[in-house]
């Protein structure tokens, strides 16, 4: 059998103190967290008989460690997984027992920032312990398997394998820091990431080794000129005696030659690498958007949609302007560094050393001064986008501020903000104007060096004045590639963390995939049915509770409720947007996790109140659904949408690109289209969701007409607030804080007296008032 | 509007403020508490909830049932207590007591070391509950609250909460540390 928690050694041990046998214990859980606020160690376990709440804290208590860390002592220095506070000097700090036929039920109750377990024992409330939001989840589970129990039905392997308990890294034991990713932060390193990056350059193979030949090229030529313009010209061409002595047309004319050698080996390094390099970001877009659009809903409900666009697009052209100027240049420059110092040492060596001793204090102060100089570009951008934030919440609010006549208090808060950026700002003028001079100076140090002991040298006849001015400039060239190095470390960190997340969004696994052998169903009669279905979007708060009822083929089923009661829960759950937590739905008496996803998508049409069209014309927004649709069956399904009068009178008529730049659509004529796109697809299950909520009474009665004709032949599942949209429900179940409380016939529950008809007296009264007020 | 309805309204909106005269507080055995209200009610477990858990931290605070399991059975508000002073000492004590479960969350002393690692910042720090080391996302998850009231709110992997209650109140190395990541 399987269990929630793995209890440690020296806690079985603590229990059989108290006379309780792992082999008796039926299920038991791990919390952390007092009721009087203190950090400690609580096992709660149920065994045959009784509810058992050990506490106690270990060794360090005053050391609390969450979820990425682990006790120290492991191989590396805190982070880590698996084990929990270390069991060295465990105490025990209290015991207590409860006969479980006292115990009448276990609630997990939400507190701001935690969790609490409360038993209801012999008619009293026991606040029993409180636990972190790391805990949540399996407790969450415990009260459920403890009903279980409490009801007499065994626990099965499937109870525990419901239970997602956190994941670690296989290799090195890291706990995932995020559950849903498995990747682990630490076995992948900015390497491996790097190199897979680089695997997509594979593909432009030859277009990549001409770049590196061009780059070697680039950095042979570069390394030429200053011995061409110095130790040739001065010491071969101009000094008497010299092996080229008057040549100066013919050296001249080199020199321009390999200039202009040189510029072109740049110029074609520079096409073939843009070319290269936008195709290999284009490949890796496309396969994030494909990844995306792969991935599960609750992926999307974890993020914000709109940021994490934004931060691909950004981390994509990050990525892009790294290979584009980091990573060439790179090896230009570390080829030059290397090239300079090696004919420098070469040509002299005890002049090139003195030459390299400032060097390390370049690269100290370089160090030191640009995270400064980051840091104060960041806190810039922070505080501009939160100007352009204010600006933003302002110009979309004018209608409150100016209603209010709260205009000089915006003005007030627009300059707070705007100073905030002044001060920033100011400072980072000063930190400019101050920094690179200083760090200019830092650099000619080494000119300074070579002038004063060259000059020293040539005084003296030991060096030619050629090499000196070779050496000069080489010096010179030298220090843009050693700046370069010194900031090619955080450029990379910041592109490898830009691949990582981008890497993220692609192996990001959905949670709703095909079974291993899923069951093709083309044609689906429709019969569905919801067998004890419980439902959450997070831990401990359920969604729906015990969910079960029937749908024949061809029926209407009604669902009504109060906005939260959890109507549209049940839509998600039958198209498998989500899968139920326990329980099961089945069409046609096939488990909807076992339906093809494709064939299950295809069998469903879902007119909900978020109508979404996209950027388009109307009659590709009707067709979406059915691409290869012909005018006349598009024609037909806009009139049965009464939304073909509207159409044909646009200006554009059917050609009426809707979206950015495009015409506006009442929320009303939206609706209409997306019943159309309904209407057109053809599906055998239908899924209205509040589909008529922005009509008017009246065009909802003239849809309403469509839509019964519609919803013949198929099965229908129809959610909404106006009562009225449900008369021909075949069948109505009322929902109340995620259980089923009511259903029936209309007249059924009318004759309940209950929910139902509370609420059909209260919308027909507000209807009444309505009619007064007119 | 009727007079019916004003009254309606009024009745709707009125807050029925508990001093140590209407309502009496005692400790349950099972660690909460139990209201005995001068019209006789007796509530054998009440909740508490700050309505202004920052600013006003004992002021304001709302008496309610508890949240049912039974459907249809909403819970209400039976009063709300004015301020803290109202009550004795030793009653004021029991409340707070139950506020500060509800409202449990370690405040930021000092800042130990805040490591950054594929964008997950590992933090080490000294809370008033002890040294805690957990694991944030970066991104959204360090938040400052409000405009100019040093307070930033910090939410690690798991959704545990931890706060910084004025940051500028903190040691200049905390703040070091704290900069480089905000």
């Amino acid at each position: 059998m399987g269990q929630l928690e793995v209890i440690p050694d020296h806690i079985k041990a603590a229990l059989e103190y108290h006379e309780i046998y792992p082999s008796t214990i039926k299920l038991a859980v791990n919390a952390d967290l007092s009721v009087d606020g203190n950090y400690c160690d609580i096992w709660i376990a149920v065994t045959g008989t009784n509810l058992v709440i050990l506490t106690g804290a270990g060794g360090n208590d005053k050391l609390k460690l969450f979820s990425g860390f682990r006790e120290s002592g492991g191989k590396s220095k805190n982070k880590g997984g698996g084990s929990r506070q270390n069991d060295a000097g465990w105490k025990e700090t209290s015991f207590e027992e409860y006969p479980l036929e006292k115990v009448e039920s276990l609630t997990v109750d939400n507190l701001a920032s935690t969790g609490m377990l409360t038993a209801r024992i012999s008619g009293e409330d026991i606040a029993v312990c409180c636990f972190t939001n790391s805990h949540g989840r399996k407790v969450g589970s415990f009260v459920r398997l403890f009903e279980k129990i409490k009801q007499g039905q065994e626990l099965t392997k499937e109870d525990f394998d419901e239970v997602q308990s956190l994941e670690y890294c296989p290799k090195c034991g890291l706990l995932y820091p995020e559950q849903d990713r498995k990747v682990c932060p630490k076995c992948i390193d900015r390497k491996s990431v790097f190199l897979r990056v680089l695997s997509f350059v594979p593909r432009y193979k030859l277009q990549l080794s001409l770049i590196i030949l061009c780059m070697f090229l680039n950095a042979g030529f570069n390394l030429l000129f200053p011995y061409l313009s110095g130790t040739i010209l001065f010491d071969q061409v101009l000094t008497e005696g010299g092996k080229y002595y008057g040549q100066v047309g013919m050296t001249v004319l080199v020199i321009v030659v390999a200039r202009v050698a040189a510029q072109l080996v740049g110029i074609a390094y520079g096409r073939i690498n843009s070319g290269m390099t936008v195709k290999v970001i284009f490949d890796l877009k496309t396969e994030i958007f494909s990844a995306m659009q792969r991935l599960s809903l609750s992926f999307y409900n974890k993020r914000q949609t709109g940021s994490l666009m934004t931060r691909i697009n950004n981390d994509a052209e990050q990525l892009q302007s790294f290979f584009h100027d980091g990573l060439p240049y790179f090896i230009v420059n570390a080829v030059q560094i290397i090239g300079i110092a090696a004919v420098m040492f070469a040509m002299n060596w005890k002049l090139a050393l003195l030459v390299f001793i400032p060097t390390p204090l370049i690269i100290i102060s370089v160090k030191k001064l640009f995270p400064k100089l980051w840091k104060i570009y960041h806190r810039r951008y922070s505080k501009s986008s939160k100007l352009n934030a204010l600006i933003n919440d302002t110009l979309k609010g004018v209608r409150v501020v100016k209603a209010f006549g709260k205009e000089a208090l915006e003005v007030d808060r627009f300059s707070r903000t705007n100073a905030a950026l002044l001060n920033v700002d100011i400072g980072l003028g000063k930190l400019l104007s101050t920094m690179f001079p200083f760090l200019g100076y830092i650099m000619t140090i080494g000119s300074f060096i070579a002038w004063g002991f060259g000059g020293w040298e040539v005084v003296n006849g030991k060096i030619s004045f050629g090499v000196l001015i070779t050496f000069i400039n080489y010096i010179g060239m030298l220090y843009g590639p050693l700046d370069f190095m010194t900031r090619i470390v955080d450029w990379w960190s910041g592109c490898m963390n830009s691949a990582q997340r981008i890497f993220e969004v692609i192996d990001a696994v959905p949670d709703i995939t095909d079974a291993p052998n899923p069951v093709e169903m083309r044609d689906m009669k429709g019969n569905i049915s919801f067998r004890s279905v419980n439902f959450s979007y997070e831990p401990n708060k359920p969604v729906l509770h015990d969910i079960s009822f029937e749908i024949e083929a061809g029926k209407m089923l009604g669902i009504v409720g109060h906005s939260g009661a959890g109507k549209t829960t049940i839509a998600n759950l039958i198209n498998r947007l989500y899968d139920v937590d326990s329980g099961e739905i089945t069409i046609d008496g096939v488990n909807v996790k076992n339906i093809a996803l494709r064939d299950l998508r295809a069998n469903i049409g879902v007119v909900s109140q978020e109508t979404y069209l996209f950027m388009g014309t109307i009659a590709e927004n009707i067709a979406y659904a059915k691409p290869g649709a012909t005018m006349e069956e598009i024609f037909k399904a806009a009139k049965a949408a009464h939304a073909h009068d509207f159409i044909i009178k646009l200006p554009d008529g059917y050609d009426t690109v809707i979206g950015r730049g495009g015409r506006d659509l009442s929320g009303g004529e939206r609706q209409r289209i997306s019943i159309a796109r309904a209407i057109l697809y053809d599906p055998k299950i239908l899924i209205l969701d509040e589909a008529t909520s922005a009509m008017d009474t009246e065009t909802e009665g003239l849809i309403q007409d469509a839509l019964d004709k519609l919803v013949k032949g198929r099965t229908t599942i129809s959610i909404a607030h106006r009562l009225s949209t449900l008369r021909n429900a075949d069948k109505l179940i009322v929902l109340d804080g995620g259980k089923i409380v009511e259903s029936g016939t209309h007249s059924e529950l009318i004759g309940l007296k209950g929910t139902y008809y509370r609420l059909v007296q209260k919308q027909s009264e507000a209807l009444k008032m309505r009619g007064v007020g007119d | 509007m009727p007079d019916t309805v004003v009254k309606d309204i009024e009745q709707y909106t009125e807050i029925n403020y508990l001093t140590s005269e209407t309502a009496e507080f005692e400790r349950t055995d099972g660690g909460f508490l139990s209201l005995t209200t001068k019209d006789g009610r007796k509530y054998p477990r009440v909740d508490l909830y700050r309505a202004f858990p920052f600013t006003k931290p004992r002021e304001y605070i709302s008496v309610r049932e508890p949240e049912s399991k039974e459907i249809g059975v909403k819970a209400k508000e039976i009063g709300v207590i004015r301020c803290l002073d109202d009550f004795p000492e030793n009653i004021a004590k029991l409340i707070e007591e139950q506020l500060d479960r509800r409202y449990f969350s370690p405040m930021i002393i000092k800042i130990n070391n805040i490591k950054e690692e594929f964008g997950y910042y590992y933090w080490d720090v000294l809370t008033d509950v002890g040294t805690c080391r957990f694991t944030v996302r970066g991104g959204h998850n360090i938040v400052p609250i409000g405009e100019d009231s040093g307070r930033i709110l910090i939410i690690d992997v798991d959704g545990n909460r931890f706060e910084i209650k004025d940051y500028a109140s903190l040691d200049k190395k905390s703040v070091k540390k704290l900069e480089s990541v905000i």
